[in-house]
């Protein structure tokens, strides 16, 4: 019985579920990267927490947009080469051209949006299947990239664009963001909660209530503490939080939200629900172009250069954190926050077995076993019946 | 050996504490055809599922003795080897595969791994003249024949693995007059060669001609079984429903106004077939809290007619539509429903609902801007109106954020409806509002749409229940072949007439 109730709550609570997963990761690389002589463990230390983030801060940004996409009941194939291509053509006009940043950020950024707008075109308009068009992508915007660079790295950038992707936040900015992020989540707690009860619909109680409260309270104090211990919080990875926090808005609180989770759970009686269908999965695929852009800025000032092979494989890691992060692959189902932990599972295993020194080749096949166990545990744990 | 091919006894089955089926028997014997009569949602499909094995042993309760021994059957492979053959509503056929193919799908013959073509064409030609049929070709794509044919393709797929037992549920839905002869024809020399039957439909007339023995149930309890002897159409209906037929329709007056739409000469081509004309130049007016019922047979165009009006028909189409007088364009749903046309599909799994997604947010998903502030929804404001149609059209559910397929038909369907009718629409297009929906709620449905006609929206009702069209409608439509058959006051008017009408035999009355 404390059986089902455990699976209940967990297939109800996936995140849960994966942050227990991230949380038996962090303790097996732990363990196995423990030092008996000075007493630490080299994964578990703030530096390299601080690396771990900042490495899946990409992942991560491509993986936000990445869920929309998927729960459209669509696929960017894409997205890799053109975080490469726009990547590229950033460090083009800061370095070659000496852009001030602001227009280099603009000017990128719109190109991402129109070029995934593009292939949202193409996709819902022509009605050419996402795969191809964006299987087309692909191998075209790579190509684009390498003619751009001439297939060599373009370096140096911009101190200033270089702090987009190597920079901290100071202490003190990174504690005041803490603080107005738990007042932000303690005031839409009790505005749900008074709406719900209002409504005569069921609300956790009072104790249940404050306990999650001062659960992500404790967290946030957390993240923000260990990352200051280092060197504050890593401008990456305040991109990525930032990303986060409009996705998920815009997942759960808007009526376009609203529209691509109904897209996918049934485009036909979508449409006939009067709603336009086909606008609402090309501006998909704009936000989409919008994420590899700022992805691609971000690739380029991490490495300080933009480097013809950025972002190679990039869509297929974003993708695999969907599916990780409890997508489905039939549409209408996905999170922002599960797709998230899902790049954090993702850059764990990458940064846990580079420490350790494990070859590249088996840290892919590891990937790719660990992708497939992650998805099914996931269908076992939903109780989805197949005959 | 036993009496009885085939005993089921005291079956229950019960869906998440909702019991489903209550205790039904049925019995078939050696070269019998028993009609399974009973609503919809009175449980028939789910009692064949039993039978079947969709539901494996141990999921109900009761017992099914076969040929005198108890089956225990997990799956429809053991079902199937046992003899019990069950021809679904919605044909199983894989489109592009050969007739051959499709007959042999899953018992193939072949030699050391490699398909036998030439002998499985030629057992597959043997079997169809078994049924007398001779015109089809076993090595073309089953996608070249119609809905007839490919129904007598399912049957010699049964007779290909020995079935004792043919169940049919709803054989005759998509046939034509023609091919129900050849179907029930061929189930009587069948019968005579000592296969039994279950036949499942809604078609009385059918049962009465082939069955020997009717059972009805209704709301999963069994209600009789008799001989047919002893039985009439009527009797039959009236063990179905329960209640007298009248009570059925909860008519109410209305007031009828001028006239706020006009189709013109509205025609329609077939997807698949461009040159097909599945609507032929069709024209009508509704009024102001009209309730105007359009019947016809099933493929008559009538969902292609009213698809096209809400802007939703794929194909290619002509015609003019004006509203209030003046001629507007409608070139999508969206459209449609600025316009003031809302519609309920007829398909409501396929088109109307999301299933996945809350009841509550099915209901809202046409009106969301309406409580949206710069495109951020106010749940509050979605949720008190949400609430309210809950109440008011006595939907079923827990919690309004339940997935909408977690529901029963018929509280599907008034989400569906209130989907449509939130948009407050002046014309309200309902595409067999009633399939798939149990009695209880199909009074609710009726009651609605007679409220809506006080209210003064023009109602347009397709339907292929010609008591429901004659039960509700102001006026009735026929349509036959893709043309206007007839345009009737619904005064005295019979079924003979509406189905005369729809056949093409007589087109003069009032």
């Amino acid at each position: 019985m404390a059986n089902i109730n455990l699976r209940k709550f967990l297939s109800e609570n996936k995140i849960v579920a994966l942050l227990i997963v991230v949380g038996l990761i962090w303790a097996l690389f732990g363990y196995l990267t423990y030092n008996a002589d000075t007493g630490v463990s080299g994964f578990l230390t703030a530096r390299n927490f601080s690396n771990l983030l900042r490495q899946m801060a990409i992942t991560g940004i491509l993986a936000a947009a990445m869920v929309f996409v998927i729960v459209a009941g669509e696929i960017d194939l894409s997205v890799g080469s053109l975080l490469g291509l726009l990547g590229g053509i950033a460090a083009i006009l800061d370095a070659v051209y000496g852009w001030p940043l602001a227009g280099t950020i603009s000017f990128v950024l719109l190109a991402g949006a129109a070029l995934g707008l593009m292939n949202g075109w193409l996709t819902a308009y022509l009605g050419i299947p996402s795969f191809i068009v964006t299987l087309g992508g692909q191998l075209a915007f790579r190509g684009a990239v390498l003619g751009l660079t001439g297939g060599i790295t373009i370096a140096p950038v911009s101190p200033s664009l270089r702090y987009i992707g190597q920079g901290y936040l100071p202490g003190w900015l990174g504690n005041g963001c803490a603080v107005l992020l738990f007042l932000v989540l303690l005031v839409m707690a009790f505005r749900t909660r008074r709406k719900r009860l209002q409504h005569n619909l069921r609300v956790p109680t009072p104790v249940m209530e404050a306990v999650k409260l001062v659960v992500v309270g404790l967290f946030i104090l957390g993240f923000v503490l260990v990352l200051n211990s280092y060197q504050g919080i890593p401008v990456p990875v305040l991109m990525l939080l930032f990303v986060l926090g409009i996705f998920t808005i815009i997942a759960k609180g808007t009526v376009f939200g609203r529209y691509i989770y109904a897209v996918g759970s049934n485009s036909e009686a979508t449409r006939l629900s009067g709603v336009n269908v086909n606008l609402v999965k090309m501006v998909v695929f704009g936000l989409m172009g919008l994420m590899a852009a700022l992805a691609g800025i971000t690739t380029t000032a991490r490495l300080a250069a933009g480097t013809p092979s950025a972002g190679f494989g990039g869509e297929l890691d974003a993708i695999a954190s969907c599916f990780i992060g409890g997508t489905s692959m039939r549409g209408g189902v996905g999170s922002v926050i599960g797709a998230l932990v899902g790049a954090l599972i993702m850059a764990s295993l990458d940064n846990g077995m580079s420490m350790l020194g494990v070859d590249t080749f088996w840290q892919q096949i590891i990937k790719g076993i660990i992708l497939v166990i992650a998805v099914y545990l996931d269908i076992i744990s939903s109780g989805v019946k197949r005959l | 050996m036993s009496e009885f091919l085939l005993e089921m006894k005291n079956i229950s089955k019960s869906f998440s504490g909702v019991k489903a089926l209550d205790g039904i028997h049925l019995q078939v014997r050696r070269g019998e055809c028993v009609g399974l009569c009973g609503e919809n949602g009175a449980g028939k499909s789910t009692l064949m599922k039993v039978l079947s094995a969709v539901y494996p042993y141990g999921t109900w309760e009761g017992e099914i003795l076969w040929e005198g021994h108890e089956l225990k059957a997990s799956s429809i492979r053991e079902t199937e080897k046992a003899g019990i053959a069950i021809i679904h509503q919605e044909l199983m056929m894989v489109p592009h595969l050969s007739v051959a193919e499709n007959i042999f799908l899953g018992s193939e013959i072949s030699n050391h791994g490699f398909l036998d073509y030439d002998a499985m064409n030629a057992r597959a030609q043997e079997l169809l003249a078994k049924l007398n049929v001779h015109d089809i070709n076993p090595a073309l794509p089953v996608l070249n024949y119609s809905g007839g044919k490919q129904q007598l393709i399912e049957i010699a797929k049964a007779l290909n693995k020995d079935a004792k037992l043919l169940i049919l549920d709803e054989p005759t839905s998509a046939l034509t007059a023609t091919e129900i002869r050849t179907l029930l024809d061929l189930i009587k020399s069948l019968k005579a060669e000592g296969l039994a039957c279950v036949y499942i439909s809604h078609k009385l007339e059918e049962v009465a001609e082939i069955s020997d023995t009717v059972t009805v149930i209704r709301d999963g309890t069994h209600i009789a079984t008799r001989p047919i002897g002893e039985l009439t159409t009527a009797s039959i209906v009236t063990m179905m429903v329960g209640r007298e037929m009248k009570n059925l329709y909860p008519k109410e007056e209305h007031a009828i106004g001028e006239v706020v739409l006009e189709a013109h000469n509205v025609s329609c081509w077939d997807v698949t077939n461009p040159d097909r004309k599945v609507v032929d130049d069709v024209s009508f007016k509704i009024r102001k809290g009209e309730i105007l019922g359009i019947a016809g047979l099933v493929g008559a165009g009538r969902t292609e007619l009213v698809s096209t009006l809400f802007g939703a028909y794929p194909g290619s189409h002509r015609g003019s539509v004006h509203l209030d007088g003046r001629e507007i364009t409608i070139r999508s749903p969206r459209d449609a429903v600025k316009a003031g046309i809302c519609m309920v599909p007829e398909d409501r799994k396929r088109s109307g609902i999301l299933p996945i997604i809350g009841v509550g947010h099915n209901m809202t998903i046409s009106v969301l801007n309406r409580f949206a502030a710069f495109g951020l929804i106010d749940e509050h404001e979605e949720l008190a109106q949400i609430q309210a149609e809950i109440l008011r059209l006595k939907i079923k559910t827990a919690d309004p954020m339940l997935p909408i397929a977690s529901l029963s038909g018929g509280n599907q369907q008034k989400a569906v409806l209130s989907k449509m009718m939130l948009p407050d629409p002046r014309i309200l297009i309902l595409d067999e509002p009633t399939r798939g929906v149990d009695v209880g709620a199909k009074y609710e449905i009726y009651k609605l749409i007679f409220a809506l006609a006080k209210a003064g929206v023009a109602v347009l009702m397709v339907s292929s229940e010609l008591t429901e069209v004659l039960g509700i409608s102001d006026r009735v439509l026929v349509i036959g072949e893709g043309r206007l058959r007839g345009d009737f006051v619904n005064d005295n008017l019979t079924q003979e007439h509406v189905l005369a009408a729809a056949l093409g035999q007589s087109t003069q009355m009032a």
